[in-house]
């Protein structure tokens, strides 16, 4: 199963350059989706984010790992995911463990803990080969589109 | 004397949604009593599962409206 970016531009409705997920390399029914972030050298984050020494923001892996959970979420529930609903953060814990740089593949994988119509729980992790770079678990909301 | 499962079942609930046990009251309704919204509502359903290794479908969520019927619930779960 893959997606490009096309297919993932057709449920997030997140764009540059605040799209972090280029693509799905792997969807395990309901239970896991594995996407990738390619970390490109002139991201513009890389600007401030250290001038001379660049490392991509925690903030920005925890959005590209909410990112790939909502992709979760809409394979889960195709029918609301397709009437583009509003997707709200509730609560995130996470923790950083090693730094994402440039020219890395960040591979970032979601797994369902519970996805209910109105809501979910995903646990989340971001690593570049077996080097685990974040953990995280969120817990989302969807405001559906009267 | 209330058995451990009760009161197991009440500190999970009073931790997730931040409200103290002694005011946890059992037929308090989740969301017209307790302020509960769809989010603390699937953390709880999500915290039961993880530790009691039960599924709860989600169509009976609605239907769990307090503490005491978490409870009856889920004890009923765990026997499965």
């Amino acid at each position: 199963m893959h997606w490009d970016k096309e297919r993932i531009q057709s449920i997030l409705p997140h764009r540059e350059p605040f799209l972090f997920v280029d693509e799905i390399i792997e969807i395990d029914g309901t239970k896991r989706v594995v996407a990738v972030k390619n970390i490109k050298d002139n991201e513009s984050f890389f600007e401030g984010h250290f001038p001379g020494r660049p490392i991509m923001p925690g903030v920005l892996i925890i959005e590209a790992m909410a990112q790939t959970s909502i992709i979760l979420y809409c394979v889960c529930k195709p029918e609301i995911g397709k009437t583009h609903p509003n997707y709200y953060l509730g609560k995130v814990k996470a923790e950083f463990l090693s730094p994402a740089l440039p020219g890395n593949r960040l591979i970032l994988e979601a797994y369902n803990v519970k996805i209910i119509d109105e809501a979910g729980v995903v646990d989340a992790l971001a690593r570049i080969d077996d080097r685990i770079v974040a953990k995280a678990n969120f817990v989302f909301g969807i405001k559906r589109n009267e | 004397m209330k058995n451990n499962y009760e009161e197991e079942v009440k500190t999970l609930v009073s931790e997730i949604i931040e409200i103290p046990v002694e005011k946890l009251m059992p037929d308090a309704d989740f969301f017209k009593d307790l302020g509960v919204d769809s989010l603390k509502a699937i953390e709880i359903v999500a915290a039961f599962e993880k530790k009691y290794r039960i599924i709860i479908p989600e169509r009976d969520i609605p239907n769990i409206r307090n503490l005491r019927q978490i409870t009856e619930y889920t004890k009923h779960l765990k026997k499965v």
